[in-house]
């Protein structure tokens, strides 16, 4: 039987270890998903390695892994604030629904003014709706003592039914087109392209900003101490005068509003409407949950996990397009991902010896 | 009463019998999980993967007979039946499905003591991931074309209904009555204790996470078996509806029952009420979709705003990690 030491001392070549081998894992395991789902696996297995380079034009692949890098990292590092406390968000989706309904609702109220203003207001409108919407579990948590886990993964579905109402009902556009959405916002709040070609646009430095400012105060503010508190040791966080409830405050409201802003620049640069919750929906919000939890809720590490997560999911869609597997494949390595990392995450603190277990009576 | 409204109620009665019950399946497993101290968050992936087996077995044991046979070889038209032993077979199949994957979460948590959130939260978007790939690859891609025999009834309805509803007092008894159900309890409401006085907790959390499973494959299979047909997505959260009638019932098992009763009747009422506004019709159904997410919120908030209650029946090591000393 396999059994644990606890470790004295810890440190980075532990963690090191332990990194190197739930990738290799989760190599082993992603090479035997593709030999079972294609027919020709060694084929799949190398372009999905190398797709940027199969086609003609690798900044274009390339630009479509860092486009949804952007949004898991985004979403995903504020979901590590909760996380990092043990507050459970796990209602992005609903978050980034909301933030693209508040940036099309600002839209609507505007109008298309030919400003320069225009585009951050709807960016600010998408941050508030995610923000709303987020904020609903975290009021619940604190005054009826609600699990937030629960509520939040319930208004996921409720968001995503409201959007499909939204397009089917009240903002309901062009009646020919084949799914129900609504009128595309004006050109002149879109994002803008950088290069020409690529799927690079104005909206992702946004996004990157956004990144790096979390990411700062979560490592060097007083901010990111106190969290750190609230994960290891949450009694201390009490001792320390720190509130829990605002903790589920503040969490709530970070996460919520980096996931608006995800779906505000969403509708500003990728669809330029709002359309029926299925089809315009990809999952990023669960997808980022996976990402958090990858980056060992750090932020260079869901930047990293963000990066490598996006390159499976471009590769997959890659080889369905080329080879016709599945695009499935990129959500069972991320999950094959996570628990690889998960589990190898016992290195760090133990030592694993395998040896037979002592029989102890029961008494 | 007229007839009319006889009908109205017997169908509203059919209808909340099979809402409920898959929710009563996988909640009474997941109240065994907890007991021993384990959150498993990933019921609806385990339901999932009970659903897809269980409707992949199904058609395959299915018994399929000829009754005109106009060209040679070429069957026009054909009847499809289940024997008794047939669909047993292919409900420990789904059974055995959500074992399975239950199993990968009691040695990711139990063995290698990872975060109980972070595995069952991945445990359910494997299950969906695993569903649509391997759905798609058995079934086809449109599975108008796969068609599973009606289900045999045993006293007009599904053998499920009545083994959901006498699991629960057997679940009762066995946890409140024997040993096994002492040494469950105490493994989940002081694991350090059990752990000295001898009891193998992780081992026990393991067959409990296991029967969990098993239950949570259960409740997906009567889903594809005797509501719907397969289709992806399949469970449409009744997975975590299932978490939440726990709460709920405040780990009592009588009260999972009634919870389970109450949600399957109002979800039903809420099916009829479709044709309220003709000429709105697409979009009130639409709204009226989002009626169970919304009422179960509701229901969580009445039931935890008397914190009392709460913490006088649930498991006191609910989801903290276990280190024994070593």
């Amino acid at each position: 039987m396999i059994h644990l030491e606890l470790r004295q001392n810890s440190n980075w070549w532990t963690s090191l270890r332990s990194i190197t081998l739930a990738l290799l894992i989760t190599a082993a395991f992603s090479i035997a998903v593709l030999f079972l789902m294609s027919d020709k696996p060694a084929d799949a297995i190398w372009q999905m390695l190398t797709f940027p380079w199969q086609g003609r034009r690798m900044e274009v692949q390339f630009g479509l892994v860092l486009q949804q890098a952007a949004y898991l990292a985004v979403i995903a590092i504020g979901l590590s604030v909760g996380y990092r406390a043990n507050i459970w968000n796990i209602g992005a989706e609903g978050q980034f629904a909301f933030g693209s309904i508040g940036a099309y609702a600002a839209y609507l109220l505007i109008g298309s003014p030919d400003a320069a203003w225009a585009f951050p207001v709807l960016l600010l409108a998408g941050i508030i709706g995610g923000c709303l919407w987020a904020l609903i579990p975290a009021f619940l948590r604190v005054t009826c003592n609600t699990n937030e886990l629960l509520t939040s993964l319930m208004l996921v579905y409720v968001a995503s039914h409201l959007l499909t109402y939204l397009c089917i009902g009240p903002l309901k556009g062009d009646p020919k087109a084949g799914q129900a959405e609504t009128y595309p916002i004006a050109d002149s709040v879109q994002a803008s392209k950088l290069i020409s070609g690529t799927e690079l646009h104005t909206g992702l430095i946004v996004l990157l900003v956004a990144f790096v400012i979390l990411a700062a105060i979560l490592l060097f503010t007083l901010l990111g101490y106190r969290l750190k508190v609230a994960q290891h040791t949450p009694r201390a966080e009490r001792f320390a005068g720190f509130s829990p409830n605002n903790t589920v405050w503040l969490s709530f409201a970070i996460s919520g509003a980096m996931a608006g802003l995800a779906g505000a620049v969403y509708l500003t640069a990728e669809t330029g409407k709002l359309i029926q919750a299925e089809n315009y929906l990809e999952n990023f919000g669960f997808a980022a949950i996976i990402i958090a939890f990858l980056g060992r809720l750090h932020p260079l590490g869901i930047l990293l996990a963000a990066l490598m997560i996006s390159y499976v999911n471009v590769g997959a869609s890659y080889i369905q397009a080329s080879l016709q597997v599945d695009d499935s494949v990129a959500e069972l390595i991320e999950v094959v991902a996570l628990f690889a990392f998960l589990g190898c995450a016992v290195l760090d603190q133990y030592k694993v010896k395998f040896k037979r277990t002592t029989v102890r009576a029961a008494t | 009463m007229n007839p009319e409204t006889t009908l109205f109620l017997v169908n509203l009665l059919t209808a909340a019998v099979l809402l409920a019950t898959p929710l009563l399946l996988a909640a009474l497993g997941e109240l065994v999980v907890e007991k021993s101290g384990v959150l498993n968050l990933g019921v609806e992936g385990m339901m999932l993967i009970g659903a897809l087996f269980g409707y992949i077995a199904a058609y395959n044991f299915q018994t399929i007979t000829c009754l005109e046979e106009l060209i040679p070889g070429m069957c026009t038209k054909e009847q499809r039946v289940f024997t008794f032993p047939d669909y047993l077979l292919a409900l420990v199949c789904a059974a055995l499905a959500g074992a399975v994957l239950a199993a990968l979460f009691g040695f990711l948590t139990q063995t290698l003591r990872a975060n109980h959130v972070a595995v069952g939260l991945g445990l359910t978007i494997l299950g969906a991931g695993l569903t649509n790939s391997l759905g798609s690859n058995f079934l086809g891609v449109n599975y108008t074309s796969v068609q599973v025999a009606d289900h045999p009834e045993v006293f007009g309805q599904d053998i499920l209904v009545w083994f959901s509803l006498v699991a629960v007092p057997v679940i009762w008894y066995a946890l409140q009555k024997t040993r096994m159900g002492l040494v469950i309890r105490a493994v989940g409401e002081n694991h350090d204790s059990a752990y000295a006085l001898g009891y193998r907790v992780a081992r026990i959390r393991f067959w409990c996470i296991l029967f969990g499973g098993a239950m949570a494959g259960l409740a997906g299979a009567f889903i594809v078996l005797v509501h719907v047909d397969w289709k992806e997505g399949v469970t449409v959260g009744k997975g975590w509806l299932a978490l939440a009638l726990i709460l709920f019932g405040t780990w009592k098992p009588l009260r999972v029952l009634c919870g389970a009763y109450i949600f399957g009747l109002l979800w039903a009422s809420e099916l009829r009420l479709d044709h309220l506004f003709p000429e709105y019709q697409l979009e009130w159904k639409t709204v009226l979709t989002t009626a169970p997410y919304i009422f179960t919120i509701l229901v969580l908030v009445i039931i935890s705003r008397n914190p009392r209650m709460i913490r006088q029946n649930a498991p006191a090591s609910l989801g903290k990690p276990f280190n024994p000393p070593s």
